[in-house]
């Protein structure tokens, strides 16, 4: 499977001097279209630092992006338009739903669809509220909602512009386990049966098995991830999947 | 989708609430400036309605608004026989107060030089012009008098044939035409006890006059209430009305202005004077007060947009990293304050349609008002979005991620 985005040797450091703190240390990774993966760290590790390089929200202070297979980041600076590339092949998905609050469920899908020149966003944002099991609710506003179907209506938010990559924020924080676990099987079936290669933040150690690639982050230094194990690589599943092996370390 | 008016529907009680006090707001602006353009219309709809080229006053005065004129009346005929002149005609003003009805009527009383002026210059709502010489009247409508109507003045009543619409004085006093013998009556009505008194003055000079002493019969005719002594000088009127061919108007004004004891002003001076002088000091206040109202109204329309604005700053980061195009956030809010102005003004037009004809005061929205105030509330919530949309500008995409 092709790259969705591939991440070389990242680093980006906040403060100077003895305040200085390093976010980001030489952080290089490829997640192919697709894939299901979860990256994993304590507060502080740089993970959302990663994402916000990943999601070209906040770009690195050194390193490069490529996207499709096209650089758009090098040391910092911008190749193309990226809040364009953010509305047509990304999808954000946040700890808290963060569904914008004066749009109703559906409004809130068909939006992503405009953004992302879908046509018939109202029909496209029917369709992918049904995928997701919250067709019932399409006109109620956010507030209205329980934290799950909040969630889903983000996914389905995050999945209206036909993404390649969706990047998730610890997407489960606020919901129980059970809960937790229907988001996370939605990512996998999101990523398996459209093809989008999907980013998890999470410290939810209880559905790790539905990931296909692991990653661990510590000190800014991002390494392959086994449950018991402090330096184990990736895990052998993931490994078998074709064209979504994990590339850690410089590339 | 259009953002701004999804936001409007999610919070209608707040937006209405708001457009509401910002139609309150403009509502006053556009009555101050209503008042003053009524101010100016009032101030000078006496003149215009007059219909004269040269206004001849009292040498050295302003008369017969801004100050007392008082001019001789053989200034008409002199003015009259000048080559050119068309028409000359005596104007009397003067401002009285009565009781009416148990009501307190203030009248700015004018004279019309009977027979060549019946009030044909004045706009009748109804009745008709004047058609004796005395004991009728044109009064404006604001006085609250109906045709057929008499009202007593210095003992006699004066029937009302005419009325007028918004023949105001610039004091917002309504204004009554009669001819000018029955304005100078008027004017120099005396108490009968008065009267007595001033002939009892006059036969005690003549008792210590041989000319009293040697006729004893000028007392008599001094006591008798018919006699009017023939040193006195007829009543003064306030100013001639001249009506000039017009190419002659510059030569007419030339002979004039030679004339040791009159000044003569063009119509124009003359509005000008009313509006230099009398309505000056209004215009300067009425033009401050709306200045600080206006700004007024745009800071708090810049608050409301502002703390719209911010209440969404986090939707916004959140549309921002979905790649929201700027446009369409920028858009959000500028059209946010254009609809809030655009209520706000239909608010302030229907309360004013409703309210403005009840103030003291006549409230004259001018085709200059109804032109500008909408242009003028259009730009005021422009600018006043400028906070809001430098916020929107600033928002970081990245907030979104930090839940």
């Amino acid at each position: 499977m092709e790259d969705a985005v591939r991440a070389v040797d990242l680093s980006k450091t906040y403060g100077t001097g003895a305040a200085a703190v390093k976010a980001l240390d030489h952080v290089s990774l490829t997640i192919a279209r697709g894939t299901v993966a979860a990256l994993l760290g304590p507060s502080g590790s740089g993970k959302s630092t990663l994402i916000k390089a990943l999601g070209f929200v906040s770009p690195a202070d050194t390193g490069e992006v490529f996207f499709e297979g096209k650089l758009v980041v090098k040391d910092g600076r911008p190749l193309a338009d990226l809040a364009s590339l953010r509305r047509r092949h990304l999808g954000f998905v946040f700890q808290k739903a963060n569904l914008t609050s004066f749009l109703t469920a559906r409004e809130n899908v068909e939006i992503a669809c405009e953004f992302g020149e879908k046509r018939d966003g109202k029909r496209r944002a029917r369709d992918l509220l049904g995928y997701l099991d919250v067709a019932a609710r399409e006109d109620s506003y956010p507030e209205t909602l329980s934290g799950g179907e909040q969630q889903r209506v983000a996914i389905a938010r995050a999945l209206a512009n036909e993404p390649s990559l969706i990047l998730a924020d610890e997407p489960t924080a606020a919901l129980d386990s059970v809960r937790s676990r229907v988001v996370m099987e939605l990512f996998r079936k999101v990523a398996h049966d459209r093809g989008a290669a999907v980013l998890v933040v999470t410290h939810d150690h209880r559905a790790l098995d539905i990931f296909d690639v692991l990653y661990a982050m510590e000190d800014g230094s991002i390494r392959p991830y086994a449950p018991g194990a402090v330096t184990s690589a990736v895990r052998p599943d993931a490994h078998a999947l074709e064209g979504a092996s994990p590339r850690v370390g410089p590339q | 989708m259009n953002l701004a008016l999804r936001d409007v529907r999610r919070h209608l009680a707040r937006f209405v609430g708001t457009a509401g006090g910002l139609g309150l707001l403009l509502s006053v602006v556009i009555a101050m400036q209503g008042i003053y353009a009524g101010m100016v219309d009032d101030a000078t709809i006496l003149t215009r309605a007059m219909q004269a080229d040269l206004w001849i006053v009292a040498r050295d005065t302003r008369g017969p608004f801004a100050e007392s004129s008082r001019l001789d009346p053989s200034v008409e005929a002199r003015a009259a026989s000048v080559p050119g002149v068309l028409r000359a005609r005596p104007y009397t003003y003067q401002l009285i107060q009565r009781e009416h009805r148990g009501a307190v009527m203030r009248i700015a009383l004018v004279g019309l030089g009977w027979p060549d002026d019946p009030g044909r210059s004045v706009p009748l709502v109804r009745g008709r012009w004047l058609q004796q010489p005395h004991g009728e009247m044109i009064v404006d409508a604001s006085l609250g008098l109906g045709i057929g109507e008499s009202l007593v003045l210095a003992g006699e009543p004066y029937r009302v044939v005419g009325l007028t619409k918004n023949a105001l004085t610039s004091g917002g006093d309504s204004v009554a035409f009669m001819s000018v013998a029955d304005a100078q009556l008027v004017a120099l009505d005396q108490p009968s006890e008065a009267t007595v008194l001033e002939r009892q003055r006059v036969v005690g000079r003549l008792s210590r006059t041989d000319l009293g002493r040697g006729q004893p019969g000028l007392e008599d005719l001094v006591m008798d209430p018919r006699w009017r002594s023939p040193a006195l000088a007829s009543p003064p009127v306030a100013a001639v009305l001249v009506e000039v061919a017009p190419p002659r108007l510059a030569a007419v004004q030339e002979i004039m202005r030679s004339w040791g004891d009159v000044s003569v002003y063009t119509q124009g001076e003359e509005e000008s004077l009313l509006l230099g002088g009398v309505v000056a000091r209004a215009r300067m206040q009425i033009g401050l007060f709306t200045v600080i109202l206006t700004v007024t109204a745009a800071v708090i329309v810049m608050m409301v947009i502002y703390n719209l604005t911010l209440e969404k700053t986090h939707d916004l980061a959140v549309l921002k990293l979905m790649g929201a195009p700027r446009s369409r956030l920028l858009g959000l809010v500028l059209q946010q304050s254009w609809l809030l102005g655009a209520l706000g003004y239909a608010v302030a037009f229907g309360l004013g349609a409703l309210v403005f004809p009840h103030f003291p005061r006549r409230v004259l929205i001018t085709e200059s008002i109804s032109l500008v105030a909408p242009l003028a509330t259009l730009a005021i919530v422009t600018m006043a979005s400028v906070l809001g949309l430098s916020h929107v500008m600033r928002i970081d995409p990245s907030r979104a991620l930090e839940g």
